[in-house]
């Protein structure tokens, strides 16, 4: 009995070897975030990422794993970011041909929306003190998640921060959307839909498909072409500026 | 499925290499989306193909990829001391600057005839 005991209590650390653990357990916190949020009416402000990266952290901590010992565990799955980052062209090509109707407005505001979403954030950033890498982890806060990472990954940013970052843009821009849109009398679904995928990248765009299909079609191509957008140009930016304020 | 899964690997080893050959600063996951957006485009549409599937499939568990990402903002711990002013300022107010802008632009540049409804 006692060695059936001692067996028990090695189990943690037997488990935390193969990356079952972190998988079941990251599966697991997605459907339980999307349930809550279900329950809790959808509400703009609680993305469900948000709810399962809690119960993730609360799993961790009880078990005491460390968080770099998970995330080892959970790269078997964060490795089909790659492929997915590569899907979002469906998507993206399927709604291009919107682009053909309203070419002149969608290529002026997506250059200049994503790039001012950009310079907007890091220069109240470097106003205020901000370092580099804060800087950097910030400059993609506009962009959907996968690209996103890819970019932070090139220009030295932190993925948490960024993620942080990420997850209150998409929150304040949708809440911010909505409260902008009657005052405005706004009521083109098709402006509401870009300015949501533009600022608000994945959370606006479920926000958008919640409004209508033609919302929600706009906000997945301004989401596609502001992620191509800033893939492309920020790096180039910050490479460009070299010795500039990314870089100290 | 696996076709389709087997074009998305193709496409991002290929934007991978040509990140890499050419020195480029942009990720070759980020190169392969944009050279499937250009194939896809002379293709008759994605929708039913192999591709779509694969894509849709993946797409679906995003977030399940993003997640573990997600949960390192809690491990973040005193890493950005002193720095939280900063960013929680250059997040709201550069968001609300930013959606202000976009609005503004797309509804000044959208044809009239399509804001027949912006009259009040």
């Amino acid at each position: 009995m006692t060695e059936l005991f001692e067996r028990v209590k090695g189990l943690g650390a037997h488990l935390s070897d193969s990356p079952f653990l972190a998988i079941a357990l990251t599966i697991a916190a997605y459907f339980f975030g999307t349930r809550v949020f279900q329950q809790l009416k959808r509400p703009v402000w609680c993305p469900p990422v948000l709810l399962s990266a809690l119960l993730v952290t609360g799993a961790l901590l009880l078990l005491s794993i460390d968080y770099v010992e998970y995330q080892k565990g959970a790269a078997w799955l964060t490795v089909l970011l790659g492929p997915a980052t590569v899907a979002l062209a469906v998507p993206l090509a399927q709604q291009i041909h919107h682009i053909r109707a309203l070419w002149r407005p969608i290529l002026i505001t997506v250059p200049v929306a994503a790039t001012l979403a950009v310079v907007y954030s890091v220069a109240l950033a470097w106003w205020l003190g901000a370092t580099p890498e804060v800087m950097a982890s910030l400059a993609p806060k506009s962009v959907t998640a996968p690209i996103a990472i890819g970019i932070t990954e090139q220009i030295g940013g932190s993925v948490a921060l960024m993620m942080g970052g990420l997850l209150i843009t998409g929150v304040v821009a949708t809440l911010f959307v909505d409260l902008l849109v009657p005052r405005l009398g706004v009521d083109d679904e098709r402006i509401i839909g870009f300015v949501l995928g533009v600022n608000a990248h994945a959370i606006g765009t479920v926000r958008a498909f919640e409004i209508g299909h033609t919302a929600g079609a706009f906000a997945s191509l301004g989401m596609g072409l502001t992620g191509v957008f800033t893939a492309i140009c920020l790096p180039f930016a910050v490479e460009f500026l070299g010795g500039g304020i990314f870089n100290g | 499925m696996l076709r389709g899964f087997l074009i998305l690997t193709v496409f991002l080893i290929i934007g991978e290499s040509l990140s890499f050959a050419l020195d480029w600063p942009v990720s070759g996951g980020i190169l392969g989306m944009i050279l499937m957006t250009l194939w896809l485009l002379t293709q008759s549409g994605a929708a039913g193909t192999d591709v779509g599937a694969a894509s849709q499939q993946l797409i679906s568990i995003l977030v399940v990829l993003i997640l573990p990402g997600v949960v390192g903002v809690f491990f973040i711990g005193g890493q950005f001391d002193g720095q939280w002013l900063a960013v929680g300022v250059a997040l709201v107010l550069g968001t609300l600057a930013s959606v202000a802008t976009t609005m503004v632009l797309m509804m000044a540049l959208l044809p009239k005839t399509s804001r027949k409804n912006q009259r009040d």
